[in-house]
């Protein structure tokens, strides 16, 4: 049973599997960052806008907290094209579906942050003279990027995770590749279980390096 | 381009089912995905350095693979590691299972370590045994801290039971996705989709948040 | 005492939705008085505090600042803001900052100071609230008596025309209230205009020009310290006080 494996497809393809990872860390990379500026803009005018507005994005960002990944990318790339008349290419289909689902929590978490800061901060600064911007940007913002940063952190590694989905809509990414290389190879044993290791080995020092980063700045976060 | 929409209508009864094993897939997983967390977070509070271990392996492992790959690891290399053939369903849980206890061992853990010691002395100097202790003082404390992280981890894994159609389970994606391919209704099938989700979804996201208000340690 | 007013209360008035928290007050604090404000909890005198700094807004009355109103638009009363110290019962110091810095950022957001100057003006600051050593260290390393120095310094970096205290030492260990009260007493030594929210009460008859006693929003009686401790000409006074173990 597990006495015969046999990795050489592996080794014979590791070309092929080693691009499909760059595509994981090319599509998880662009998410991210498009996903931190996205969910900022969100969370800032969810928190500071007019409540029109606010209600919108709580809307919006409670939606995305209900619909899966994966339904969001199969209907980014096939529902889509058939509203818009524009189709998109599987990577930047699955990147847009990404984005909008990463920025949502991105937003959650900046609103989380920003509550978490005590109104007496707010009033101290103002008793100063600060202008409302001048309030956010020196005192308020700044000790919630900290209390956010663990939370920021794990964004990287949600990322990394839900680019695995994108090989339902057959984005040539790691998962996808090893797809279609347990297939070929008929040893989805070898190709799956080193999946998993790679996927261990990108994403445990990720975890780890928030924790660590976290421990560091803690003491700033007091108050 | 026409679109029917009658369509989700003529399959509500296929799509009524789906919805039926979304749920029962989750809360089956929860239903061991509890016991399972309590049980990795008290071995992980265990002074045998080897016990403590085994689960820090466990839980770190489950918690940092991609689910979907998981889903298709316990497709293709269960049975060949243990020599039986599981239904996709079996296979489906087993998956989330394992992800969802890891999670929920971090849960529990972070729950339990909350409690101050001061509260574990004060009960050890009143002569309770360490497992008194623990069930009657500590657990009881770490309920109100965990129950509100436990409602979050529920939604994610309402969500996540979506991932398990890749393995054929006759879940309200998988269902939904079929129907797809049998009547090229594309966008009303892949938005029916999503707005049942939504109906399902955005309520729990809204009760989520009302447990976290209730329940939740502001410090 | 026939100085110039420098805060003008005229029938103040807030509510909390039911709750009167403030039900008509008037009364004056002149340049260079010390005036304290005493009172049961949820007499309203904190509350008279927080309208002065414009962080409440009023439902009735007037509050003028050298004989012109308060602005009710948010711009105007920030600059009100600058002109006006205030200290809180929670010190509320920015923890992200260190300790020179949290003093340092009134002058340099608000008055545009350059960050030398405003480094000057820190430093000696806290050589007079006695934490220079401290100027480097972050906020969260320092006792709540040293802390509320340092809320000292920062208020009056912005080089106010009157403090505002809103129970400075109530959040304080008994050990470290008096330092607090020390560099209060210097601080009205050196002629600043102060009004301060307390429960201290001997620190009210030693430094106070004039104790205003509060109840249910409105004011029960006010007059020097000798008048007040001595010889309270209104009951409600002497139940207060009495309620408080002062026995003159």
């Amino acid at each position: 049973m597990l006495g015969d494996l046999d990795f050489s497809p592996l080794l014979e393809s590791w070309r092929y599997l080693a691009a499909g990872l760059g595509v994981t860390l090319a599509l998880s990379a662009l998410t991210v960052v498009s996903s931190l500026l996205l969910g900022s803009a969100i969370g800032f005018a969810r928190v500071y806008g007019p409540v029109w507005i606010s209600r919108i994005l709580t809307f919006y960002i409670d939606s995305m907290r209900a619909i899966p990944v994966l339904v969001v990318l199969v209907w980014m790339y096939f529902a889509f094209p058939l509203v818009a008349g524009i189709s998109l290419p599987p990577f930047w289909a699955a990147w847009a579906a990404l984005t909008m689902h990463v920025a949502a929590y991105v937003a959650e978490i900046l609103r989380a942050g920003i509550n978490s800061i005590r109104p007496g901060q707010t009033r101290a600064a103002q008793a100063l003279g600060m202008s409302g911007a001048q309030v956010v940007s020196k005192v308020v913002f700044p000790q919630a990027v900290i209390r956010m940063l663990p939370a920021l952190g794990s964004i990287v590694s949600v990322t990394i995770k839900d680019t695995a989905i994108a090989a339902t809509i057959a984005v040539p990414e790691y998962m996808e590749r090893s797809q279609t290389l347990a297939g070929q190879s008929f040893r989805p044993v070898e190709v799956f279980t080193t999946a998993m290791i790679v996927y261990f080995i990108i994403l445990f020092p990720a975890t780890r390096a928030v924790d660590m980063l976290y421990r560091r700045v803690a003491h700033l976060g007091r108050s | 381009m026409t679109f029917d929409w009658g369509i989700i209508w003529h399959y509500r009864a296929a799509l009524a089912d789906g919805v039926a094993m979304t749920v029962l897939l989750a809360v089956a997983t929860m239903l061991i995905a509890i016991p399972g967390g309590i049980v990795l977070a008290l071995m992980r509070l265990s002074p045998l350095r080897p016990v403590s271990a085994a689960s820090a392996c466990f839980v770190e492992f489950f918690r940092n693979i991609p689910l979907i790959l998981l889903v298709y690891w316990a497709y293709y290399v269960m049975p060949v590691a243990i020599g039986i053939e599981f239904s996709a369903f079996t296979t489906g849980l087993a998956a989330l299972s394992l992800n969802v206890s890891a999670y929920n061992a971090e849960t529990f853990r972070a729950g339990i370590v909350s409690i101050r010691r001061g509260q574990g002395e004060a009960a050890l100097a009143l002569g309770m045994s360490q497992w008194q202790v623990m069930r009657q003082v500590v657990l009881p404390q770490a309920v109100r801290r965990v129950l509100p992280v436990l409602a979050s981890t529920w939604v994610s894994l309402f969500k996540d039971t979506s991932l398990v159609s890749v393995i054929g389970v006759s879940e309200l994606a998988y269902v939904s996705l079929q129907i797809r391919s049998q009547t090229f209704r594309i966008l009303e099938m892949l938005t029916a989709m999503a707005a049942i989700y939504w109906l399902l979804g955005y309520p729990q996201a809204k009760l989520v948040d009302w447990i976290h208000r209730r329940y939740g340690v502001s410090e | 005492m026939n100085a110039t007013v420098v805060l003008d209360y005229r029938d103040v008035r807030k509510n909390f939705g039911s709750f009167v928290a403030l039900d008509g007050v008037s009364t004056r604090v002149h340049k260079g008085e010390v005036v304290c404000l005493i009172g049961p909890s949820g007499s309203g005198k904190s509350t008279l505090l927080r309208c002065t700094n414009g962080l409440e807004k009023l439902d009735g009355g007037t509050i003028s600042l050298d004989g012109i109103a308060l602005p009710d638009n948010e711009t105007g009363m920030r600059d009100v803001r600058r002109r006006m110290g205030m200290v809180f019962q929670s010190f509320e110091l920015f923890p992200h900052r260190t300790v020179i810095a949290n003093v340092m950022m009134g002058p340099i957001t608000v008055l545009r100071l350059s960050r030398h100057d405003a480094r000057q003006r820190a430093e000696a600051l806290l050589e007079k609230v006695g934490l220079s050593e401290k100027a480097e260290s972050h906020p969260a390393s320092l006792s709540g008596g040293q802390q509320q120095r340092v809320a000292i310094a920062r208020a009056l970096a912005m080089q106010p025309e009157v403090m505002l205290f809103d129970e400075p030492t109530s959040a304080l260990d008994p050990e470290t209230v008096g330092e607090v009260l020390n560099v209060m007493k210097r601080l009205a030594d050196e002629g600043m205009t102060m009004v301060v929210v307390t429960h201290e009460m001997s620190f009210a008859r030693r430094v106070a020009n004039r104790v205003v006693v509060f109840e249910r929003g409105a004011i029960v009686e006010e007059g020097p310290p000798s008048q007040i401790f001595d010889a309270p000409t209104v009951a409600r006074t002497r139940d207060f006080l009495g309620h408080l173990g002062w026995h003159g």
